[in-house]
């Protein structure tokens, strides 16, 4: 490759890796439109829809949260059954809300038979402070609850 | 994605009845659909919608994300080891089942 070939290529090569960054410095200028629910309502509805009516007991299901979310955009979230899962007593079906997020609902879970276990650790993203709740329906049809509040870092959280 | 899922298993020779811990994470954007350019442009949503964790063929566990789940998503899970297989874990979104991860778990002999 002679040298003036050698050039053409370069300067080539910076063209495209100049136009690769620009994406980067739109990114920093980059504005969401998301906004936090104003209270618990959105959340409480998805709740209810979840339960059909039926009254969550307040045992038997754990919610471990940090005592502060340092990095709101990663919050670490562990949701475990404390009772025994056996091949007749298991859970079917959880839900995770995060109560002031744009979209309350953070993800469903659902569990078999063979699973033998109801124990999951997820990381979210939090849009600021909030109590968080999760609900899990067992095969018998008992609902059990767990509540937790978290206080987030400002700002950062990438919704 | 290029890039494979990253397993952790807390035994691959587990014995019966033992509780078996799984870590995993997978590399996605996990776009919330929020997010605007400077120009106005909406970044369209873009999230894993599912999550399926198989033993051989049977369903174990299946993890419906949404928005607030964080970028490059990650999931610990256990299982009760009654028999042994193919662990087989699946990633969905919009595009379709884009990953998957198997990990042999075998009955350890008491």
């Amino acid at each position: 490759m002679d040298r003036r070939r050698l050039l053409t290529t370069g300067a080539a090569l910076g063209v495209s890796l100049v136009s690769g960054v620009l994406p980067l410095a739109a990114r920093a200028q980059m504005t969401s439109t998301a906004a936090p629910q104003p209270d618990d309502s959105e959340s409480d509805r998805i709740a209810a829809e979840f339960l059909q009516g039926a009254v969550p007991l307040s045992a038997g299901l754990a919610m471990d949260l940090p005592a502060l979310g340092d990095n709101p955009a990663a919050v670490p979230v562990r949701v475990h059954l404390t009772e025994a899962v056996s091949e007749t007593s298991f859970c079917e079906e959880l839900i995770v809300l995060a109560q002031r997020n744009p979209r309350p609902l953070i993800c469903r879970f659902r569990f078999t038979q063979l699973t033998g276990a109801a124990d999951v650790a997820l990381r979210v993203r939090l849009m600021q402070s909030m109590g968080l709740h999760a609900i899990a329906r067992m095969n018998d049809g008992r609902f059990l609850e767990a509540r937790a509040d978290i206080t987030v870092a400002a700002g950062g959280c990438g919704m | 994605m290029s890039r494979p899922p990253r397993i952790w298993i807390s035994s691959e020779t587990p014995t019966r009845g033992e509780i078996v811990r799984v870590r995993a994470q997978i590399v996605h954007p996990m776009e919330t659909g929020f997010r605007t350019l400077a120009g106005g442009l909406t970044l369209p949503m873009d999230i894993v919608t599912r999550f399926r964790a198989f033993l051989d063929d049977d369903l174990l566990l299946e993890w419906q994300p949404e928005t607030a789940v964080s970028q490059n998503p990650y999931i610990e899970f256990t299982i009760a080891a009654f028999r042994g297989g193919e662990l087989r874990m699946v990633w969905t979104d919009a595009s379709g089942d884009f990953a998957e991860a198997v990990k042999t778990l075998s009955l350890a002999e008491v």
